[in-house]
Order: C-alpha cells, then sequence, then structure tokens
C-alpha cells in the first residue's frame, strides 16, 4: 500500500530510493529530538521576551524621562538589526565578557534581544491605544499609575495585541532556524546533517519544512479562531 | 550623600575611558578592512534589491489571484501564501542551494539568495497588497466598470494606484523586515555583512569590534527605511483622516 503511494502518488518527490531513510522510525526519532529542541528555544526565547519586553513597554510609556529615553533606544535601536546577526554576536562575544554559554543559551539569548524589542513595540503600540480618558478617569478614582495599569489598562491592550504577538511567535518560532547557524542541533541542523548521511536535501527539506509547517499553520489556526471571538 | 558623588563620578570616569577605549580599538581594529565591509555592505544592498523587486512583482500578482474570482486562482494563492509564510526562510535557502542542484538546477550563493529571501518576502507582501485592495470601497470598481472600463483597466487605473498608497506603509516595514532577512544569505556563503564580518572576528579574534562595524552597516540600512516608514504613514494617516 505504501509501496504503491510511493510509486505512484508521490513520484514527483523524486525517486523512491531517495524517500529510503524515512522509511525508517530512527530518521524521524532523530528529526523530531531536533524539533524538541527546536520548541525548548523558542519556548525559552518567547516567555522571556514577553517579560523583558512588557518592561521595556512599561518603561517607554512610563512618564519618567530616565525610563522612556534608555526603553526607546534599546528598542529601536534592537529591532532595526538582523536576528542572525544578534545570535551571532552573543554566540561569539559572550566569552569575551567571561560568560560562556553554550550555544544553546546563545540562541536563546540572542533571540530574546531581538525579540523583546519587537514584543514591546507590539505592547507599547496597545497600551498606547487604550484612550487617555480610561487613564484619567482610574486616576481620578483613586487608583495609582501602578494599579492603573495594573487593573486598566494592560487588560485592554493584551486584548488587542494578542494577534501581533502571536504572529510574533510563529516568527520567533521561524527564527529558531538560525541557531543551526551556531551548531546547535536543532530540526534544521539535523535535517543538514542527514544531507550529509544520504545524500537527500530535497526529501530532508522537505520534511524539515513540513514539521515548521505543521506547527506555525496550527498556531496561527488557533490565533485566527482567537481573533473571531474577540 | 557626599560619598556616593564621588562614587558616581569614579563611575562616570571608568565609563568614559572604557567607552574611549572601545571607540579607539574599534577604529584601530576596523581600519584597513574598509574595502571588505563596503563591498560587504553592497552585497546585502543588492540582495535586498533584487528580493524586494521579486517580492514586489510576485505580491502583487498573488494579491490578486487571492482577490480573483476564478477559485483555482484563489486557492494556489491562498496555499502559496500559507505555505511560505509558515517555514523559516533558512530552510528556503538552504533547500535552494543545497537542494535544487539534485533536481538539476544549479545556481550560486548570490542567486539562491536574493531568490529565497523573494519567495519568501513575496508571501508577507501578497497579504499587505491584498488588504490594501480589499481596502479600497467596492464602489469604486463599480464606478469604473459603469463609466465603461474593462476588469482590468479598472484594476490597473483605479484600484491598484489607491491599494499602492494604503499598503505603503506596512510594504516599509517589510522591506526593513527583509534588509535584516538578508542577514540569512550568511550560512550559504555569500559575502554580505554578516558573512565578512563574522570571518574578520574570526580571524582577528576581535569579535566586538567587527560584529560592532556589521551593527552600524545595518543601523546605516535600516534606520533610514525606519525614518521613511513612518513619514509614509504619518502621511497616510493624514491623507485617510
Amino acid at each position: 500500500m505504501l509501496q504503491w503511494l510511493s510509486d505512484h502518488l508521490l513520484g514527483w518527490l523524486g525517486p523512491r530510493v531517495r524517500w529510503e531513510p524515512y522509511t525508517h522510525w530512527v530518521t524521524w526519532r532523530y528529526l523530531l529530538l531536533g524539533l524538541k529542541i527546536t520548541a525548548e528555544i523558542a519556548l525559552f526565547a518567547v516567555v522571556l521576551s514577553l517579560v523583558i519586553g512588557l518592561v521595556l513597554a512599561l518603561m517607554r510609556t512610563s512618564p519618567y524621562r530616565w525610563l522612556s529615553g534608555p526603553a526607546a533606544i534599546y528598542i529601536e535601536a534592537l529591532r532595526s538589526l538582523p536576528a542572525l546577526l544578534l545570535v551571532l554576536f552573543t554566540f561569539l562575544a559572550a566569552p569575551r565578557l567571561h560568560v560562556s554559554l553554550s550555544a544553546m543559551n546563545a540562541a536563546i539569548v540572542g533571540l530574546t534581544l531581538y525579540n523583546c524589542a519587537v514584543m514591546a513595540e507590539f505592547m507599547r503600540a496597545g497600551i498606547t491605544s487604550v484612550r487617555k480618558g480610561l487613564f484619567e478617569a482610574s486616576r481620578s478614582l483613586g487608583l495609582n499609575y501602578v494599579q492603573t495599569m495594573r487593573y486598566v489598562a494592560l487588560p485592554i491592550a493584551l486584548r488587542r495585541m494578542t494577534p501581533a504577538l502571536v504572529g510574533q511567535v510563529i516568527t520567533v518560532n521561524k527564527d529558531t532556524s538560525f541557531a543551526s547557524v551556531i551548531s546547535v542541533q536543532e530540526l534544521l541542523r539535523r535535517g543538514e546533517i542527514l544531507n550529509n548521511i544520504s545524500f537527500n536535501p530535497i526529501q530532508n527539506l522537505l520534511v524539515v519544512a513540513g514539521m515548521y509547517w505543521l506547527i506555525n499553520f496550527s498556531i496561527s489556526l488557533f490565533s485566527r479562531r482567537i481573533e473571531f471571538r474577540s | 550623600m557626599h560619598e556616593l558623588a564621588i562614587q558616581a563620578m569614579v563611575g562616570l570616569v571608568f565609563f568614559f575611558s572604557g567607552a574611549a577605549g572601545a571607540v579607539h580599538s574599534f577604529i584601530v581594529t576596523v581600519h584597513g578592512h574598509e574595502g571588505a565591509l563596503v563591498r560587504a555592505f553592497w552585497v546585502t544592498v543588492r540582495v535586498s534589491f533584487l528580493a524586494f523587486a521579486i517580492s514586489i512583482i510576485g505580491g502583487t500578482i498573488l494579491a490578486l489571484m487571492r482577490t480573483s474570482s476564478v477559485r483555482l486562482l484563489r486557492y494556489l494563492a491562498t496555499a502559496y501564501v500559507e505555505f511560505f509564510r509558515n517555514i523559516p526562510l533558512l530552510v528556503i535557502i538552504i533547500f535552494l542551494f543545497f537542494g535544487m542542484p539534485k533536481a538539476g538546477v544549479v545556481m550560486s550563493g548570490f542567486k539562491a539568495g536574493f531568490i529565497g529571501l523573494g519567495i519568501y518576502t513575496t508571501a508577507f507582501t501578497a497579504e499587505a497588497i491584498r488588504a490594501g485592495i480589499m481596502a479600497i470601497d467596492r464602489g469604486q470598481t463599480e464606478a469604473a466598470r459603469s463609466l465603461g472600463m474593462s476588469n482590468a483597466r479598472a484594476l490597473r487605473y483605479v484600484v491598484l494606484p489607491q491599494a499602492f498608497t494604503v499598503v505603503l506603509p506596512p510594504l516599509g516595514n517589510l522591506t526593513i523586515a527583509m534588509v535584516k532577512n538578508s542577514a540569512l544569505v550568511e550560512p550559504i556563503g555569500v559575502a554580505d555583512i554578516t558573512l565578512t564580518t563574522d570571518k574578520l572576528a574570526d580571524a582577528t579574534a576581535r569579535t566586538f569590534e567587527f560584529l560592532g562595524a556589521a551593527i552600524v552597516l545595518y543601523l546605516l540600512l535600516t534606520l533610514p527605511l525606519a525614518y521613511a516608514t513612518r513619514k509614509l504613514e504619518a502621511h497616510a494617516m493624514r491623507t485617510q483622516g
């Protein structure tokens, strides 16, 4: 049955012998373990950049210039740089600061450096979209600045910025492939290693792309459902 | 209070001497490599520009397909957008460079780089342009049609010009993202800013200085683009009320 499928339907994907590695579970397991590492990088990078991004956004929207100035400089500068460059920079430059980061940690830190700036910008857009009257109303009700943010502005802002943030999560998922450049054995790197074992780059990269696609497409479908609901 | 002031002053002196030292070391290190850095800068510019051309043309075609009344065209365009939006650009570039030769198509790293970047960005450009076309009132098309214009002429002379003013700010942001994404031609050996500075940093063990140079070069490209995009956004806000 499988053979018939591969002979008659998948012929355009290349000669059947090139798919031979994928008839063994061990190949799939190798790639899936890479997918696990990819997911780990993405998870840590997303959580860290959400937290740091929120701090940066609050700093940037705060009325104190000594807080908003540095935050603005950080956001504008880091947002304008390629994430790959930041990953490389973290990996190559950290030892000179006497911090020895493993390649995986360097990838997480590099992606966080970039994405916290991007997410801070989305969050700032969300916070500034909250009408000024709401701030004034809650201030006049006796809430202080922190309480206003916590109970009034952020809940509204969070709902508005969710689609942008989910879109950025997809971008982070895709950007985890940069870790392959600094030798982390995540999904793409493992696909390339398979290329060097069995010389079937088309098939390997199609499988790798399919795995990335499945995850990211499910996230984007999920986010569309959220959007329709709100 | 007095001690605090002294501490702050000592701190400032150390900070500025450190900064001055860093700038000095930067200049001394980078001196002699200006030629390579300038060449790298132009490689990045060329990759971005060619990818931009592909993505504008491809994006417009796909956006027209997605808004067309022919179901097959719509499905094809949607499949393209949904596929390429959700896989990493690096996979596309590596596929073109290492995978396509197996199918008999050999291309240089430069070609694989800008074609891959173009293919990837096309998906995003198509979405932006489609949003622009959807933003144009249906009445515009109907009015053009009732004036005797054909469907294609109405699209060409009435809808698309208006759509482009709407999509210019998002296109600006996409262009910035594309310049940044052009760093991904590094793994396949195109001597763009990232690869050149990376190699120089490797050769001289001066990571901070050369990656600092890369940062400066990228900011030279992206900050003016960001400024122009902000101007376009402000302009769009004013014209659309």
